[in-house]
């Protein structure tokens, strides 16, 4: 019983990252390799705070949420003007110098030892809540005008700005949010698995988070949280094929997007007129 | 730092940014092309970088062999790429966010198929040479630096006549201007691309040979292309000749860097340099402004 509430804890925990890369990547179109580093600093920001300087864990996970947000903002002057290719190469460079500073700031960080020791605070009604809650701010914001604005700027960015929508600061508002939800999805992390370190989340992690985006439906958050629940628990169950299984969900993948480019669920969403024929209005 | 040293430090650099420079044009063309980072370009040179490996020392095949031999191949896994990857999403009119992600996707089917079949072991390449460097009064130059920066130079010299004086290399040219337009003028732009990627793997092939010589094969050699996206980034992503300069810069300046102020501080210094460059000129040092047309 242990063992499937831990799994349950670590997919959850995930799901809640892959949120932050559908709100960027799925609704808005922004490309960002650097979420790793958002997580590194989430986790390290709440763990310093926490064992250094004796913060209470609430206050922590907020510190964690607050600096994200800000290195999102700081982050996002430069790049968020760049064309998108331009913002994946330099947003993966961000996340590589963010494991570098980490390894190199070793008094404060632990450099390549990482942190141990962090005390258990997270469970599982706790992720939980937190997925319901960034679930429906998400869900929210896309039936919003300007969750439209901003899928509007990802189909076409030329034709969102002819329309009268300021792309930039649409895109930065997007930026920081999801900033904050990975820092705080890192935050979270920390004080789980009990254990950071600089090369918990490496580029390819952060790949994998938009990968599984796009694989469970652009337009669709309930396609990003199966697919992501499929995914991490699939890994954890099958310990065996541990080392394929990334071999085998690059191979989805690949099927996925030749023979369905929209992604598993398309833009199916979980609603009652979904589940419940009947409710369907005649036109 | 004495100047000797320097020098030596600056000779590495420019051999590195040899290879950095044949990355960066590698990336470039499909870029040019296509309008997508091409990710994948990591999964050719580490499946070359193995193959060269397993041959030089099952086979027995000396330095050139193996070269050609890999060459060869890395342009064919090019193209196999391009027509189970990309033709496919491309034929069906899917949104340019679907290559990218398709082509992080491959490069990532790569590496984890190698960590998963071989493990993370390194696999050193066999010694060609017997004397591995040469005394130049008083400095001391690695051959295999020296082979480094003879081949990419002539690589880079081939690649620009076949650009320049063929017809195929026209018709490349006249493909990154736009594509749909040389299909009307009756250009087979099927053939083109396929073309453009076996030229980007031929010299992913070539990379990943002479990554692999240099350092040993793991399977995260793939990720060493990286630097050349740098180099890319910098030079402007289009402008071939912006990549060569800027990978070559990139290794010069990371062969003094690490010399002077240790490895992990060079990363946080060369991703900053590229904060502050796209700051300031946001296409790089000889790219065109990139103007999104409707």
């Amino acid at each position: 019983m242990e063992f499937y509430i831990k799994v349950l804890e670590i997919t959850c925990l995930h799901t809640i990252l892959v949120l932050g890369a559908y709100l960027m990547t799925g609704l808005t179109g922004l490309f960002s390799l650097g979420q790793g580093g958002f997580v590194s600093i989430g986790a390290y920001t709440a763990a310093i705070a926490f064992l250094h300087f004796n913060v209470p864990f609430p206050i922590a996970i907020l510190m964690a949420v607050l600096m994200g947000s800000v290195v999102g903002f700081l982050i996002g002057i430069p790049t968020l003007r760049l064309h998108r290719d331009y913002f994946l190469l330099v947003t993966f460079g961000f996340g590589e110098m963010v494991r570098a500073a980490l390894l190199h700031l070793a008094q404060l960080t632990g450099g390549a030892l990482g942190i141990a020791g962090i005390p258990k605070q997270v469970d599982l009604p706790m992720i939980h809540v937190s997925i319901l809650f960034i679930t429906i701010l998400i869900y929210n914001l896309k039936r919003s005008r300007f969750g439209r604005n901003c899928i509007a700027i990802r189909d076409d960015e030329l034709a969102a700005s002819l329309m009268g929508i300021n792309v930039y600061s649409h895109k930065m508002k997007v930026f920081i949010l999801g900033s904050a939800i990975t820092s705080y999805g890192g935050a979270l992390y920390a004080f789980l698995i009990m254990f950071i370190e600089p090369n918990l989340f490496n580029w390819l992690e952060s790949a994998k988070l938009i990968i599984i985006t796009f694989v469970g439906g652009v337009n669709s958050i309930i396609g990003a949280i199966i697919a992501s629940v499929v995914y991490y628990s699939f890994g954890e169950f099958f310990r065996f094929v541990d080392v394929w299984r990334d071999v085998l969900l690059a191979l989805a993948v690949l099927f996925v997007t030749i023979f369905r480019p929209g992604g598993i669920f398309g833009s199916w969403e979980l609603s009652l007129k979904n589940l419940l024929p009947w409710r369907v209005k005649k036109i | 730092m004495e100047y000797q040293i320097l020098l030596q430090q600056i000779f590495n650099g420019i051999s590195l940014g040899g290879v950095y420079a044949l990355e960066a044009v590698g990336f470039g063309i499909i870029f040019n092309i296509l309008k997508f980072s091409n990710f994948s370009h990591s999964g050719v040179v580490a499946i070359t970088a193995y193959l060269g490996f397993f041959i030089s020392k099952y086979v027995y095949t000396n330095f050139l062999v193996t070269l050609t031999i890999t060459t060869l191949a890395g342009g064919f896994i090019g193209v196999m790429i391009e027509k189970l990857i990309f033709r496919p999403i491309r034929l069906k009119g899917a949104p340019l966010t679907l290559f990218l992600v398709n082509s992080i996707t491959a490069a990532m089917l790569v590496q984890q198929f190698f960590a998963a079949t071989l493990g993370d072991d390194y696999y050193p390449y066999p010694v060609f040479m017997k004397q591995t460097s040469i005394n130049l009064g008083t400095l001391t130059i690695s051959k295999t630096y020296t082979l480094m920066l003879i081949i990419s130079g002539l690589i880079l010299l081939l690649l620009t006549l076949v650009l320049k004086r063929t017809k195929i290399g026209i018709a490349l040219r006249a493909a990154s201007t736009d594509v749909r337009t040389p299909s009307l003028m009756g250009v087979n732009i099927d053939f083109v691309i396929s073309v453009a990627f076996f030229i980007a793997g031929v010299l992913g092939g070539i990379t990943g040979y002479l990554l692999g010589m240099t350092y040993s094969v793991d399977p995260f050699i793939g990720s060493m292309i990286l630097k050349g996206i740098i180099a890319a980034i910098i030079g402007g992503m289009g402008s071939l000749g912006g990549g060569v300069i800027a990978g070559l810069l990139l290794g010069v300046a990371e062969s003094l860097l690490i010399a002077e102020i240790g490895s992990s501080l060079t990363q946080i210094a060369i991703y900053s340099g590229i904060f502050v460059l796209l700051l300031i000129r946001p296409e790089g040092i000889g790219g065109k402004r990139y103007l999104i047309k409707a």
